[in-house]
């Protein structure tokens, strides 16, 4: 049989051998054997091949588990003499590096405003965004988004997937968003606490991808009427680990939509997931939505693992073994936390010259924008200070309204948590000489009312009507 | 053959360092090196290296990425799946292996496995079942088997901690997978069967049929603390009774996985999502601030099928045409499945503040306990209107507070469609308070059914009758 003699006899290089000797048993001539000396630079003992008899079954080889173990002897090259990197190559790979197909901006002309809910915004500012993925599992009262979403993506070729929990929704936004793809999706508080873990891994890896929480009352199953008591979560507990990611906070329909876009851009941007975090109540509300001047036609990052020979060579990992690697890695995200403080927004109502300034967000910051209006009626000078993100805190736009601010009032459908945020803002600005922080706070569905805070402020002054 | 798909220095081991360049991180003797030999190699034959995305489980496994020289996602602990599910989704023509070890897939991974398995999307699992838990050191798996001593079960598995499960088994008896095979890695012939196995599992992907699954029966030689060789005999005479090998399913399905990419045409993203150029006609000469000043607040409450949210949403639509603010929020909870349907309103010359209406302007009231519940807090100057087809007893309301009774569903009847006694509402809305022009209203009805325009002559009619039924009214 020449086809036999032709067969290429196996080799190994001594160091790249384990001694397990699975080859031993497998070979049908008794070829190999339990070697007796140790190699100095494993510590393990190779095996040792005498070919005399071998007919180049290869079966050996098979039963090999190095990929650089036992393989067939090269061809018309002395293998001896071969060091492993001109045996196998010197370079990890011949895949290209792979760059940036940028994203198009495509113009949008004018339209008629659309007469939306607020979830339903959220998931048009989605598409115009370019999102055609979406992972989510339904939870009220956020379902609306889902469902429109689950309507129209088949109809722009989109995929609409429903997971079998949150947690296998955010780990699909994990493999479609390190794929370099827009992805989102719709949740409400327990199923954001659900989504944690993979939020942390989309962090540690770099993976885009955004998060419209519909805030609903807690802890545990609570109900399904509006609270913002997930705030500690996405500002100070995205998961395990030194995490962060940037909190977008709507007030109205209109910035369901805008800020949901823009939280596309900004994951792409710092290459993390984006929280928009809104509420139960604004989620359900309707209103009018004017579209933007412009819709996205994304491209494909140069990072992502999209499979293809473009991009064969990218990786999405959070592991790093070794603690200096680890320890790099945290300070570049750091530095990338730190990067994002540009990205603070406000929205400030009348705080010019405020001696009173409310600071609220989501709706209870509608009720207390009337509140501003109706104290301003009665001559106390208020305004509304209204973060518009969460992280970064717009600490830069609070500043100079502290300087005639006499009087702090958080407004918050929470015990607390915004009031934190707003501490821990100016205590990390150096901040030291505020007014003492005062509240109007609601939990359980419950939202501030404005009489309420109209009643609060204006028991602390001297009204002259 | 010599494997292209493995990565020609393992720079990601220990940054290819020293014998890490070329080594494994495995125990000698591992199943793992294996299964991912097979793999290469079929990765190979198939010629789709440069499709190919691997994700790497949390296990012994955990760096798959040091080795393959495709594209690399590592997941979670037993995400595995549900992380391939949104590679194969975000690039369709992409080939996505998920690797996963017994701890990884069939222990805190179950739910991910089985519900991807049954979703059938085409993806191919490699399940390395080598009954126990390596990288943790040797703790008890769901395939560990009966009486089997392990770190977490030292006197031996016990009926106490559950039977091994069999994955081959339970994941062949779903709809959606294909192809369901157990292999095993313990002498040439399972060799050779895991790696057609392998093969046929990545071609079945290529040919876009469905999801396939291979669970490999390995060798952990270092937690069996055997000898290599006594692995492969522990497999074959201990494991092999309980995970019978074989092909689990092998369904003939055609080729059905769509690889379109989605659509990013302005044109149709804009008829997607209900954008239109063309502006609805302007009717009111101003903000109508004889209902109130700057911002109306009104409130619509009846039963479920009331139609109260419809109407609400109508009165949204008319204002916002009007180059108004106008804002809507269902009371919703318990309650609004209790059968009460609530409906807040506001519409503002500039900007609604607060969208919800505890103190209206104007109330429409469909039955009686919404019109007691409701009905003192309207505000003086303020508007009740409610359905004297269904309530006959009115309570004092504050001062000032201008109270129509329309016969709304008894009209509605009586157009022979109870459901448009909302539109009668609408109706007397705008007759009683004269909010917005007819038109505005009558637009925003048209607007509202332009998929169902053979509805819009009965809607308009409905709303001429609600019209009509106050100023009978207010002539009575
Ligand atoms: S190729 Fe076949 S005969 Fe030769 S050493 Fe290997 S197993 Fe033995
Ligand atoms: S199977 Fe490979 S690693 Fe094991 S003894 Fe043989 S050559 Fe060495
Ligand atoms: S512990 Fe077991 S499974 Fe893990 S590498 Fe070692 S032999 Fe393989």
């Amino acid at each position: 049989m020449p086809a036999t003699k032709e067969r290429p006899k196996p080799f190994v290089l001594p160091e790249f051998c384990k001694g397990c000797g699975r080859c031993i048993s497998a070979c049908p001539k008794h070829c190999i054997s339990e070697g007796t000396e140790i190699n100095p630079r494993t510590g393990l003992v190779p095996v040792v091949l005498n070919l005399e008899h071998c007919n180049g079954c290869g079966l050996c080889i098979d039963a090999c588990p190095e990929p650089y173990g036992l393989r067939e002897t090269p061809v018309d090259q002395d293998y001896e003499l071969l060091d492993p990197e001109k045996l196998f190559g010197s370079r990890m790979t011949d895949a290209p590096e792979p760059v940036d197909h940028p994203d198009e901006a495509v113009p949008l002309a004018q339209m008629e405003p659309l007469v939306l809910k607020g979830n339903y915004a959220s998931a048009v500012g989605a598409l115009l965004a370019g999102c055609r993925h979406f992972f989510g599992y339904p939870i009220t009262p956020s379902t609306e988004g889902a469902e429109l979403m689950a309507k129209l993506l088949p109809k722009l070729d989109g995929v609409f997937l429903q997971a079998v929990s949150e947690v296998a929704a955010v780990n699909m936004m994990y493999g479609c968003g390190g794929a370099g793809m827009r992805c989102m999706t719709f949740t409400s508080s327990p199923g954001f606490s659900l989504m944690l873990e993979g939020i942390s891994y989309m962090i540690g890896s770099e993976v885009p991808g955004v998060f419209v929480d519909v805030m609903r009352g807690g802890p545990g199953l609570g109900n399904i009427a509006p609270e913002q008591a997930d705030i500690k979560l996405a500002c100070r507990g995205l998961g395990h680990g030194n995490t962060h990611a940037i909190v977008l906070v709507p007030s109205t329909p209109q910035e369901m939509l805008d800020l949901t876009m823009l939280a596309f851009d900004l994951a792409f941007k710092y290459r993390n997931p984006v929280v928009v975090l809104s509420d139960g109540y604004l989620g359900q509300m309707t209103g009018k939505v004017t579209l933007p001047a412009q819709m996205v036609k994304p491209g494909i990052p140069a990072w992502a693992v999209w499979g293809d020979r473009e991009h064969r060579r990218n990786l999405m990992s959070s592991i790093y073994l070794s603690e200096p690697d680890l320890e790099a890695w945290n300070v570049h995200l750091n530095e990338k936390y730190e990067a994002m403080k540009v990205e603070q927004r406000a929205d400030l109502f009348l705080c010019d010259d405020a001696e009173v300034v409310l600071v609220a967000c989501n709706t209870p910051s509608r009720m207390a924008k009337g509140a501003v209006e109706a104290l301003r009626a009665q001559g106390i000078k208020a305004g509304l200070f209204r973060p518009m993100t969460l992280f970064p805190f717009p600490i830069d736009s609070l500043k100079p309204v502290l300087s005639h601010a006499r009087r702090l009032v958080v407004v918050e459908a929470s015990n607390g948590q915004l009031e934190d945020e707003v501490k821990l803002a100016l205590a990390n600005a150096g901040v030291r000489d505020y007014p003492e922080i005062e509240h109007v706070r609601h939990f359980g569905g419950v939202l501030p009312q404005l009489e309420e805070i109209v009643v609060k402020v204006a028991a602390g002054e001297e009204v002259t009507v | 053959m010599t494997t292209s798909s493995f990565y020609s220095r393992f720079e990601r081991h220990s940054h290819g360092e020293g014998l890490k360049g070329h080594a494994t991180h495995y125990c000698p003797g591992c199943g793992h090196g294996l299964a991912h030999k097979y793999l290469a190699e079929a990765i190979d034959e198939l010629g789709i290296q440069d499709r190919t995305v691997a994700v790497s489980p949390v296990g012994c496994s955990v760096f798959l990425y040091y080795y393959f020289d495709v594209g690399n996602t590592q997941a979670a602990h037993g995400r595995a799946p549900a992380v391939a599910i949104g590679h194969k989704l975000a690039n369709p023509e992409s080939i996505v292996v998920s690797y996963q070890g017994d701890g990884d897939l069939a222990s805190i991974g179950l739910a991910e496995i089985v519900s991807t398995a049954q979703l059938g999307i085409p993806i191919s699992v490699v399940f390395v079942n080598n009954a126990i838990y390596g990288m943790t050191g040797g703790q008890m798996a769901p395939t560990t088997l009966m009486g089997q001593r392990t770190a977490t079960s030292p006197d031996g598995r016990s009926a106490f901690m559950g039977q091994p499960t069999k994955m081959a088994e339970l994941i062949s008896g779903l709809d959606g997978p294909v192809y369901v095979e157990r292999v095993a890695l313990f002498n040439a012939k399972q060799r050779n069967r895991a790696k057609k196995a392998i093969r046929k599992a990545l071609q079945i992907q290529v040919e876009g049929r469905g999801f396939a699954f291979v669970e490999v029966l390995a060798e952990c030689p270092t937690h069996l603390k055997a000898t290599p060789e006594e692995a492969e005999k522990w497999v074959e005479e201990q494991m092999l009774p309980v995970f019978p090998l074989g092909v689990k399913k092998d369904e003939v399905r055609e080729p059905w996985w769509p690889t379109h990419r989605p659509t990013y045409d302005r044109e149709t993203v804009l008829k997607t999502i209900g954008g239109g150029e063309e502006h609805a006609p302007r009717a009111c000469k101003g903000f109508p601030s004889h209902v109130a000043r700057h911002d109306i607040s009104l409130k619509l409450a009846g039963s479920g099928g009331d139609g109260a949210q419809t109407a609400a949403m109508l009165i949204v639509r008319a204002g916002i045409n009007e180059g108004f603010d106008a804002t809507h929020i269902p009371a919703y909870g318990p309650e609004s499945r209790g059968g009460t349907s609530y409906a807040d309103v506001h519409v503002a010359d500039t900007e609604v503040l607060s969208p919800a209406s505890p103190k209206p302007n104007v109330l429409i009231a469909f039955n009686a306990p919404s019109l007691v519940k409701f009905g003192p807090d309207v505000l003086p100057g303020g508007t009740i209107i409610y359905d004297s087809s269904v309530i006959h007893e009115l309570q004092p309301f504050r001062a000032g507070v201008k109270v129509v009774g329309v016969p709304m569903a008894e009209i509605a009847v009586g157009l022979g469609k109870a459901m448009v006694k909302n539109i009668v509402a609408l109706g007397a809305l705008q007759a009683v308070t004269e909010i917005f022009p007819k038109e505005t209203f009558l637009t925003a009805i048209r607007q509202a059914l332009k998929d169902k325009c053979a509805l819009i002559p009965l809607n308009e009619e409905a709303f001429a009758w609600g019209i009509k039924a106050v100023q009978q009214v207010e002539v009575a």
